[in-house]
């Protein structure tokens, strides 16, 4: 290591050297052998106007300089550096009775931008990820339609395109923290949920196709998988089972739905739902049927499972509600974030994301103060509808501890609730739809760590 | 105030639905790119209704589309015992993790809520199911969960019901004999507590400057990651 001074401990390859199954901790001491390889580098001789430090040693090439590289193809698919071995999805073994009906989660506080790499994209199955051969599948539209319909996958992707940047959330997003802070971990907290460019056939485009009824109210997607997933999609005038009118908020959104045969630009991935899903923006990620085979037009709700035990929530009056369908506005800071420790005092700046799931971001407002005081953050382009937006605030840590928020607020003038306030109408028992407000602490140790703020 | 600019939004979409009966042509509201495609031809097969039957295995909660079979309760048990108890639990109790059968009482189950007790946790046909012809639905599309879709149609309607005979559902005696009459029948003890969402149900402000006084209460965690943390109060001055 003495002899390589330019980079005495590179970060990446303490990732992948160190077997360890606690990766925030071996993440801080690689933070912590980093600082001090610099220390033993870098002479005492202090900048009289800052406090930096000079760096004296010669500089010296790395092996690299003095060798040939792999040639093209070496890698015919493309992977992540070796140093990047850490950036991975995660699950948590506790949550689920199995891996097979499980989810596991992005890794945000590693990632840079809107887009989710593909092999980063959460992954949510309720009976396993499998191997769907192209050439045999099929998708049948039918039910209050003039005419059904079969398609195959080379139907669908010679019809008329759309293409759109959105992101897929699953609605358990945040449940582990309804009862109390309980994962020290953006990846845990807010790894439900990735953002990919979408490109499939519009629904509108089949439901024209085969002529939907306009009487027609409701319309289901179905899979082809062992759990066969079949979730009821509000259109216009829409009711429920009892005759009562679905709110018009949640009978739009089908209108952006496709059939997706494609993400970031390559064909979907088998996590995904190859080789094509429903995909309805804005909603939660369950309706958007993976490994789709069957779209059927109706007049009513089918009441399934997913609809009568598992997607709904228990309401602190005894009462169970159904269709809870919008991922209302969120945000969180992924930097800095508790899967990282802050790396001394001076220059840093707040990043993070927000998304809606009715519409564009409209303003995003930190805190450091633990919620006392706001500033608007400045919002990076593109803001786009239903889709993730980064977000930017500069920041000097002077050492001391901070409280650190964000707030995001949608078109719709829907502001973010505060945990308490969600708890006031959910309870602590809930499961889904946590949207609110996630704070950071920051200590004076450099420590970050997921605290709830309960009176405010 | 969020609320009052959902509602306007909520109008402007019943006039959509209005221009939507009203057209042949049902998806002229739609974007003004729409409006410019081409009218897709020459793509797709026609398929006949016959053709699509064996995919159509959706049951609603009203009973429609229920196939011909039945199933008894007897004949149930012996299927449940077999392929079923080792998830569920031999009572209907859940096994490693996965659902049980049968929660509290559909009462017990609502006092928890009210009081603030995790009555999630406690979910089962009795007081977290609302018809019975999708529980039909979801043993015969999706049960059992190692080999989803193996049971005949006589026997998902015999496991369906054993499960509901097992939750003591009110007319599914020992004798009970499940078919796609008998189903829609049943009176499921939770069907009452069900609500459709309204719509946001926050209204948060977008408070800039001394949005609060006094101090907060910083709630960390306490224990290890698999436990729900007690968490610790603890006090902070203000910044």
């Amino acid at each position: 290591m003495s002899e390589n001074m330019i980079n005495p401990v590179p970060e990446g390859a303490n990732k992948a050297g160190v077997a360890s199954s606690d990766r925030r901790k071996f993440l801080r001491k690689s933070v912590a052998l980093a600082a001090g390889g610099a220390a033993i580098a870098a002479t005492t001789s202090a900048n009289a106007a800052d406090g930096l430090k000079t760096w004296t040693t010669p500089l010296k090439n790395e092996p690299t300089r003095h060798m040939l590289g792999r040639g093209v193809v070496s890698v015919p698919y493309g992977l992540p550096s070796k140093y990047e071995a850490g950036v991975v999805r995660r699950n948590v073994g506790w949550l689920t009775a199995d891996t097979i009906a499980s989810i596991s989660f992005t890794p945000w506080q590693d990632l840079h931008g809107i887009i989710t790499p593909n092999g980063l994209h959460f992954e949510r199955y309720h009976a396993g990820a499998v191997d769907v051969d192209p050439e045999k599948h099929r998708l049948v539209v039918h039910g209050m339609v003039k005419q059904p319909m079969i398609f195959t996958v080379e139907d669908l992707k010679r019809m008329p395109s759309h293409t759109a940047i959105h992101f897929l959330e699953c609605p358990a997003n945040g449940a582990m923290e309804w009862r109390g802070v309980q994962m020290d971990s953006l990846q845990f907290t807010h790894g439900m949920m990735s953002c990919s460019e979408w490109t499939g056939v519009k629904l509108t485009t089949l439901m024209e196709m085969v002529g939907v009824d306009p009487k027609s109210t409701w319309f289901y997607g179905e899979g082809t998988d062992g759990s066969a997933l079949q979730r009821s999609i509000p259109m216009e005038g829409a009711h429920d089972q009892h005759g009562k009118p679905i709110p018009a908020l949640y009978t739009s959104h089908y209108r952006d739905a496709m059939v997706c045969y494609a993400m970031n630009g390559e064909a979907l991935r088998p996590e995904n739902g190859y080789p094509i899903r429903l995909f309805v923006p804005g909603f939660e990620a369950n309706v958007s049927t993976k490994y789709l085979r069957r779209l059927m037009f109706v007049d009513k709700p089918l009441v399934t499972y997913q609809e009568t035990k598992h997607y709904i929530e228990v309401l602190p009056n005894g009462m169970i509600r159904q269709y809870d369908l919008v991922n209302e506005a969120n945000s969180v800071i992924t930097s800095p974030c508790p899967d990282f420790k802050m790396n001394g005092k001076g220059t840093y700046e707040i990043r993070g994301i927000a998304w809606s799931g009715y519409g564009k971001i409209k303003h995003v407002d930190i805190s450091v103060d633990g919620g006392k005081n706001w500033t608007e953050a400045k919002l990076t382009e593109p803001v786009l509808s239903k889709c993730l937006t980064k977000f930017t605030l500069p920041f000097q840590w002077d050492g001391n501890e901070y409280l650190i928020m964000s707030r995001a607020t949608d078109e719709t003038g829907y502001v973010q609730p505060t945990l308490k306030q969600l708890r006031e109408v959910r309870g602590f028992n809930s499961i889904y739809h946590k949207n609110s407000i996630q704070v950071w602490k920051i200590e004076k140790t450099g420590e970050v760590k997921n605290v709830q703020i309960e009176n405010v | 105030m969020s609320k009052s600019k959902m509602s306007n939004w909520g109008l402007g979409l019943a006039a959509a639905a209005v221009a939507l009966t009203l057209s042949n042509s049902a998806f002229a509201f739609d974007t003004s790119a729409d409006k410019s495609a081409p009218k897709v031809s020459g793509i797709g097969m026609n398929i006949t209704d016959a053709a699509i039957k064996p995919w159509n295995i959706s049951y609603f909660y009203d009973g429609t589309n229920l196939p011909d079979g039945s199933g008894t309760v007897s004949a149930g048990e012996k299927i449940y015992s077999a392929q079923c108890a080792m998830c569920h639990g031999d009572f209907g109790e859940g096994a490693h993790g996965y659902p049980k059968m049968v929660g509290d009482p559909v009462d017990q189950f609502e006092a928890s809520a009210k009081a603030g007790v995790d009555a999630v946790s406690n979910r089962g046909l009795n007081n977290n199911w609302g018809n019975a012809p999708t529980l039909m639905d979801m043993i015969h599309r999706a049960m059992p969960f190692y080999a989803p879709g193996t049971l005949s149609v006589d026997e998902a309607y015999s496991v369906t019901c054993y499960v509901m005979n097992l939750a003591s559902i009110p007319g599914v005696g020992d004798d009970f004999v499940c078919d796609k009459t008998s189903l829609p029948k049943i009176k499921m003890p939770a069907e009452p507590l069900y609500v459709t969402n309204s719509g946001p149900d926050t209204d948060n402000t977008r408070c800039m400057k001394d949005c609060y006084k006094g101090t907060e209460f910083v709630v960390e965690k306490a224990a290890s990651i698999g436990d729900v943390s007690v968490g610790k109060v603890q006090k902070k001055d203000s910044q």
